[in-house]
């Protein structure tokens, strides 16, 4: 059977499976900008913290994927279900690009315009939701934008534990030797990370400063 | 940055969510299943079984890669019903201690996952696939031994190889080592089932922690030492279904009752060896047999 | 020729302004004073027990070259800097009492390189303080087009955005935005040193124009004697961190203090002429 007309019969568990995946990696990339680009403000501005705290983040990258769902199974309300399990580690990982990308961003909004703010009487809170973010705001975006094709990528290692998501698929051809199953799998999640990669890229091109 | 700006940032991946939440199934139910042939087979036989006796329609979504991946697929909605053994939950998923009796065994299973797991247990097929200590059957007949505590006296020189999940399993290789002081002078090897019987046949190990069910057993004149000291404790093949599917769906559970008892250890085998070693289709080899027992048209 | 603080407040102020024509009438209470002012930051000291007046209405050019502590003692006056010691005074009170926003609303800061939000049209620049304020929709944009044309800029770059205007134009929009909620100070930090000859030429010219239909009380920094000669009512001398002199342009010029007369010097000839197009 050609592999198109496979995935036509089988349309619904494709179906199925990548709206599992597209849930662990909407959640996880949504945690990890709530963390995140809060996180980097501070450490934008109080740039004593900004070493520990990226050089944290850049740890937790360093851990292989694997490696940490195992690190992770032990965890007495976590381990429990693996696909909380995977959001917090699909979370840990997307940390380190939102972090770092919203860290440069607010840096590197020219110091006169906001020494200019300053000087006319914005208050911290004003300076950072009119100016700091607005201007930071495509280099942020594009720090989510790579947690989230990284995320989508990663999220295929989540099956290995239970998490479900096009990873099963995967793992399913790899044990069957049948090629049509591991592509019924390798190829949504491509086609997800592209469309992310997409999505997000133009939002950050429209949100560009001049 | 604008008002619209912002909501639009803040909509799509709150749409994204929303759309991606675990859809409820519907009319449909999700049969899975461990990534072994006897898994799948068992799968198929459940899938088809309601397939006939139902209007529902079912999805399969077999090879889940073991025990657990099984359990949380249960546990998150993702699987509806899926073939175990009432040992393996017993041990692995409640990690209780051990039993021997068959019905105390079900019913402590049966009763401990619908209080903590909202899970429940379909009657039992019929058939015990206990783990089954191998050995070839020109050594049994050579040597005249038959059971485990014989073969402990001569383990030392054999070379022994076992699946993952036994090595692994507290009701595994540990505890038959210590209950019949059976010591092996190398390490174990560590294969895949799938091949277990035939390193044994090539002489690449001369033990082998095989299951009873499998189907070169009689083709390849293996020979299972008996369990004399009741170490193993049941397997009983039985389905586990979502509390919530079964309710929803009584046509379900009434397809599943029509299963029981019906497969013995020896139709178990037979339909093992024709997947694994006539390479038969899982599907075509369940329907022939739905149809044998007369279950299914 | 050093003049102490003393002989600033009252006559010594006001002779200043009549030769500069700026006069008002209060001019007792300087509105901005600086009280042994020091500063220090690490281990270097930027400013050393400073002591000046600001009188009203003038425009008191801070000059000096790089590392002489002019911006810094322009940015003691809205807080942006603390001082390590001593008090400045705005219109009387402690400027490290009461509200430091409320402070800086109230004066207006316009600074090199013009420090445009570079993603807001220039309406909306020209508008910030003005809505940090609440001020109504319509008073704001009466109030842009009124500044617009003050500052000599066509009402219909309202809705450009900055990287779409030249420098020139860029710092008219600069000083605009400070205007536009009618601060009684002006601060100004090199304003024009950006710009090309021409261009800060006009600038300056309409920037004097400006001032005799305002009468702000300005504060002006630069490093360009030209400049200070033709702008200020006085000139501050600063010299590491020092006052070292406070001289109208015409008393500069004719100074023997050292570095006043360095400054000159340096500058070489053709001073009188901006001595005399400023200030008259």
């Amino acid at each position: 059977m050609s592999f198109l007309r496979f995935l036509i019969q089988n349309h619904t568990q494709v179906l199925q499976l990548t709206l599992e995946h597209l849930w662990l990696v909407g959640i996880s990339t949504i945690l990890a900008m709530l963390i995140g680009i809060p996180l980097g403000i501070v450490i934008a501005h109080r740039t004593t913290w900004n070493k520990p705290v990226l050089a944290t983040a850049n740890i937790i990258q360093t851990i292989p994927a694997l490696a940490l769902f195992g690190f992770l199974l032990p965890v007495p309300w976590l381990g429990a279900r693996s696909d909380r399990l995977a959001i917090l580690a699909l979370t840990l990982y997307a940390l380190l690009p939102i972090i770092r990308n919203t860290y440069a961003g607010i840096h590197g909004v020219d110091a006169a315009v906001i020494e200019a703010g300053r000087g006319m009487g914005m208050t911290e809170s004003q300076l950072l939701y009119q100016v700091e973010l607005p201007l930071a705001a495509s280099v942020i975006l594009s720090g989510v934008r790579i947690a989230a094709v990284i995320s989508v990528g990663l999220a295929t290692i989540a099956a290995a534990i239970g998490a479900g998501g096009l990873g099963e698929f995967i793992f399913r051809g790899l044990a069957m030797v049948d090629d049509r199953v591991i592509l019924a799998g390798a190829i949504p999640a491509a086609i997800l990370a592209l469309l992310a990669d997409f999505t997000v890229g133009w939002a950050e091109r429209r949100l560009r400063p001049r | 940055m604008s008002f619209a700006k912002i909501t639009f940032c803040g909509v799509m991946p709150l749409l994204l969510v929303c759309t991606s939440c675990s859809p409820s199934h519907g009319n449909r139910i999700v049969v899975g299943s461990k990534n072994f042939t006897e898994s799948f087979i068992l799968g198929e036989l459940i899938a088809q079984q309601i397939e006939a006796h139902t209007g529902l329609k079912v999805e399969r979504r077999f090879y889940l890669a073991g025990t657990y991946i099984c359990q949380q697929a249960m546990l998150a909605g993702r699987i509806d019903i899926y073939p175990e053994y009432t040992g393996t939950a017993l041990t692995a998923v409640l990690k209780e201690k051990p039993a021997t009796e068959k019905k105390q065994v079900y019913e402590r299973v049966k009763s401990e996952y619908e209080r903590r797991f909202g899970l429940t247990l379909g009657p039992p097929f019929g058939f015990n696939d206990t783990f089954a200590m191998e050995i070839r059957g020109e050594d049994a007949r050579r040597l005249n031994i038959r059971t485990l505590t014989q073969a402990a006296q001569l383990s030392p020189q054999w070379r022994a190889g076992f699946g993952y999940e036994f090595m692994e399993r507290p009701d595994g290789f540990r505890g038959m080592a210590a209950t019949y002081g059976l010591h092996f002078n190398e390490p174990p090897r560590i294969m895949d089932l799938g091949l277990l019987a035939r390193a044994l046949k090539d002489h690449q190990i001369d033990f082998a922690g095989g299951n009873a069910t499998d189907g070169l057993i009689p083709a390849l004149d293996l020979f299972v030492l008996e369990d004399d000291r009741h170490y193993f404790p049941p397997y009983e093949a039985v389905p586990i279904v979502r509390q919530q599917t079964a309710m929803e769906h009584p046509d379900v559970v009434a397809a599943l009752a029509a299963l029981r008892d019906t497969i013995s250890d020896a139709d178990m085998q037979k339909m093992n060896y024709s997947v694994d070693a006539q390479h038969e289709d899982p599907q075509n080899v369940a329907r022939d047999f739905l149809r044998a027992k007369h279950l299914v048209p | 020729m050093q003049i102490g603080w003393a002989d600033h407040c009252g006559f010594g102020t006001s002779s200043s302004l009549r030769y500069a024509g700026l006069v008002q009438t209060d001019a007792r209470t300087p509105v901005i004073e600086f009280r042994d002012v020091s500063y220090r930051i690490g281990s270097t000291q930027v400013l050393i027990d400073l002591g000046l007046q600001v009188a009203r209405g003038e425009i008191l050019v801070l000059l000096g070259r790089s590392g002489s502590g002019k911006t810094t003692t322009l940015k003691l006056i809205n807080r942006l800097v603390s001082p390590t010691s001593g008090t400045i005074l705005v219109n009387g009170s402690p400027n490290d009492q009461g509200d430091v926003i409320r402070l800086r609303r109230g004066i207006g800061y316009v600074i090199q390189e013009a420090g445009l939000f570079p993603h807001y049209t220039v309406a909306k620049n020209i508008g910030l303080v003005p809505k940090l304020e609440k001020w109504e929709k319509n008073r704001i944009s009466a109030r842009t087009k009124e500044l617009l044309q003050v500052v000599g800029l066509s009402p219909e770059l309202a809705d450009r955005y900055p990287h779409q205007l030249s420098g020139g134009q860029r710092q008219r929009v600069g000083v605009a935005r400070a205007l536009a909620a009618d601060p009684e100070i002006l601060l100004m930090d090199e304003p024009f040193a950006a710009l090309d000859p021409l261009t800060r030429d006009e600038l300056q010219r309409e920037f004097l124009q400006l001032q005799q239909r305002l009468h702000k009380t300005v504060v002006f920094v630069t490093h360009d004697l030209r400049e200070a000669l033709r702008l200020g009512s006085r000139i501050a001398l600063m010299e590491a961190g020092k006052l070292v002199t406070l001289l109208t342009p015409k008393e500069f010029l004719q100074s023997e203090d050292p570095w006043a007369a360095a400054y000159v010097r340096a500058f070489g000839g053709g001073l009188d002429s901006a001595a005399d197009r400023g200030a008259s």
